[in-house]
């Protein structure tokens, strides 16, 4: 099977009545989900032309579903964006993306015109071409730390090989019910919601981990059989219910957590807790979804790896120049696979096979192989900043605080946290002394909370290296 | 300055937003910035500014601005 959108169609003919997601009091069958984005898709295509791109943003709604659903029916790119982006980012990724539409809810989106899920009109649509495997399905933007944001360029077949080496690790059947806390606008959350729907199984959208009391509930009232987080979400959970988790162990099947440091400690508490769920961690990023594996359970021995190759993917080590390295010695951590991404959009293949070494894409990761090919991370090259999940490119911080007056110039770092992994850390040279306080206050102004550093140092002079090139590694807290 | 009016103090400054906008029933999820983090940051605060600290368990409860205030008035009485 070539796209999700083929799944949908097949349970919608062969189980029209199986209940496909579940918002709230909503239900939707995979029949009338099958209706809808057929519908959305006739809407779309007569107001973009194929291989437009569209900005889809939400944290939950269903109408997010559809859209992205019917959007790639008719043939166009999706960029999937978080509803609660910052004015500059949004900025950059239309201005690079130039989309036809925006659609969803932006909280940020002064002066773009977003076109709200209700006014999409539903129709009847018996006509539909199903999207090709090759077509470009969702650009998704990274992160940067250098420069723009890169929209990352993923084909309907990237999406479904991650997908199937998701579902064959894990495991998910039509029985299966989700609880997708997780934001559908981002990659991890999108990737639980396709592998639930290919499966055939239902998805209950709570959109976050916030309300602890609404998470409990949703396992009890819809029989949840597995769920997503990252780290950062087991860490609020312990945080704010103890173990309670513990009362839904012969309930909950599987959950996959996202890639980002996560204690042995954490593990074992999980893996105490939930004696017989199947608990997975990956470990991937936009460009190669999913590329390593590990179940806690089963591999008890090797906790403190990133796991191994999933699936079809293959994991080597490489060095600077190119040569492949034997187990033990660090490198590279470079992947290769059906589910690497085809590209970068508007960047020349010749600038996208820099980030390549032959057939291997270049994670930016550093690491090793052990003998028994798990994967073990040392140290990102990259140097984003991940608050509880959520990615934090220095440079855009950095950017914000030296427009500030009285500071000459900044790093913004990662710095330990023991709930949310890192947050964000700043060293700032000023010409004046300065208030700290008074100055995350202004950087409130301009950016999301979890982007306003936590600690704000002064400092002589920034660590450089030898060709005037910031070394923030040196100053993170590691 | 009361409990209550501390307590709407701490949320408007956590989730950024005008203290008008805050009230008894405000809720996690009524805001943007009232998110996971936004939620850990104001029971933080509200563990400080008060000198109290919460148990997991009763940290699962409080989930609005009512809930709060009341956990805090059993803390301190």
């Amino acid at each position: 099977m070539i796209t999700l959108e083929h799944y949908i169609r097949d349970h919608a003919l062969s189980d029209p009545y199986k209940i496909a997601l579940i918002e709230g009091k909503k239900r939707v069958s995979y029949g009338d989900l099958w209706a809808r984005i057929k519908s959305t898709s006739l809407w779309l295509s007569q107001r973009a032309e194929r291989g437009d791109r569209i900005i889809v943003s939400a944290t939950k709604q269903i109408g997010f579903v559809y859209t992205y659903c019917g959007a790639h029916l008719a043939g166009l790119v999706c960029v999937p964006v978080d509803s609660e982006t910052n004015a500059t980012r949004l900025a950059r990724i239309i201005d690079v993306a130039k989309p036809r539409l925006v659609i969803g809810e932006l909280h940020h989106g002064d002066g773009i015109e977003v076109v709200p899920f209700s006014a999409i009109e539903e129709g009847e649509s018996e006509q539909v071409k199903m999207p090709d495997e090759n077509d470009i399905a969702d650009l998704l933007f990274t992160t940067g730390t250098t420069g723009l944001p890169k929209g990352v360029m993923l084909t309907h077949s990237n999406q479904m090989a991650a997908a199937h080496s998701i579902n064959e690790f894990i495991g998910n059947t039509a029985d299966d019910v989700e609880l997708l806390a997780l934001p559908v606008s981002h990659s991890f959350g999108l990737g639980r919601l396709r592998c639930t729907l290919i499966a055939g199984g239902t998805i209950v959208l709570l959109g976050s981990f916030a309300s602890m009391k609404k998470f409990y509930a949703a396992l009890e009232e819809y029989h949840v059989t597995g769920f997503g987080m990252v780290p950062a979400g087991w860490a609020y959970i312990k945080k704010m219910s103890g173990e309670r988790i513990a009362q839904y162990a012969d309930r909950l099947r599987y959950i996959e957590i996202g890639s980002a440091f996560m204690s042995e400690d954490d593990k074992r508490l999980l893996m105490r807790l939930l004696p017989t769920t199947h608990i997975c961690m990956h470990y991937g990023l936009t460009e190669a979804s999913r590329s390593a594996f590990i179940s806690f359970h089963d591999e008890e021995d090797h906790l403190t790896s990133a796991g191994k190759a999933s699936p079809g993917v293959d994991i080597s080590i490489i060095d600077e120049t190119g040569n492949m390295l034997p187990a033990g010695i660090d490198g590279e951590v470079c992947v290769k696979g059906a589910h690497v991404c085809v590209g970068y959009w508007e960047q020349s293949q010749d600038e996208f096979l820099l980030d390549c070494c032959g057939d291997y894409f270049k994670t930016g990761d550093w690491g090793y192989l052990d003998k028994d090919d798990y994967l073990h991370l040392v140290s990102r090259k990259k140097e984003i900043i991940n608050v509880g999940g959520k990615k934090v490119s220095p440079l855009e911080v950095e950017e914000a605080l030296n427009e500030i007056d009285g500071i000459k110039e900044s790093i913004a770092v990662a710095m330990h946290d023991d709930v949310l992994g890192e947050v964000v850390k700043a060293f700032v040279v000023c010409s004046t002394p300065l208030d700290f306080e008074a100055i995350k206050r202004l950087l409130s102004q301009r950016l999301e909370n979890y982007k306003v550093p936590v600690a704000i140092e002064t400092i002589d002079e920034l660590p450089r290296t030898s060709s005037g090139k910031l070394q923030r590694l040196a100053l993170a807290d590691k | 300055m009361d409990i209550l009016d501390k307590i709407i103090e701490i949320v408007a400054e956590t989730c950024e937003v005008d203290r008008s906008e805050v009230n008894g029933d405000s809720t996690v999820g009524d805001f943007p910035a009232w998110d996971s983090m936004g939620h850990l940051s104001i029971l933080n605060n509200v563990e400080e500014a008060f000198d109290i600290s919460f148990e997991p368990e009763e940290m699962m409860e409080l989930e609005d601005v009512n809930d709060i205030v009341k956990a805090v008035e059993e803390k301190l009485a």
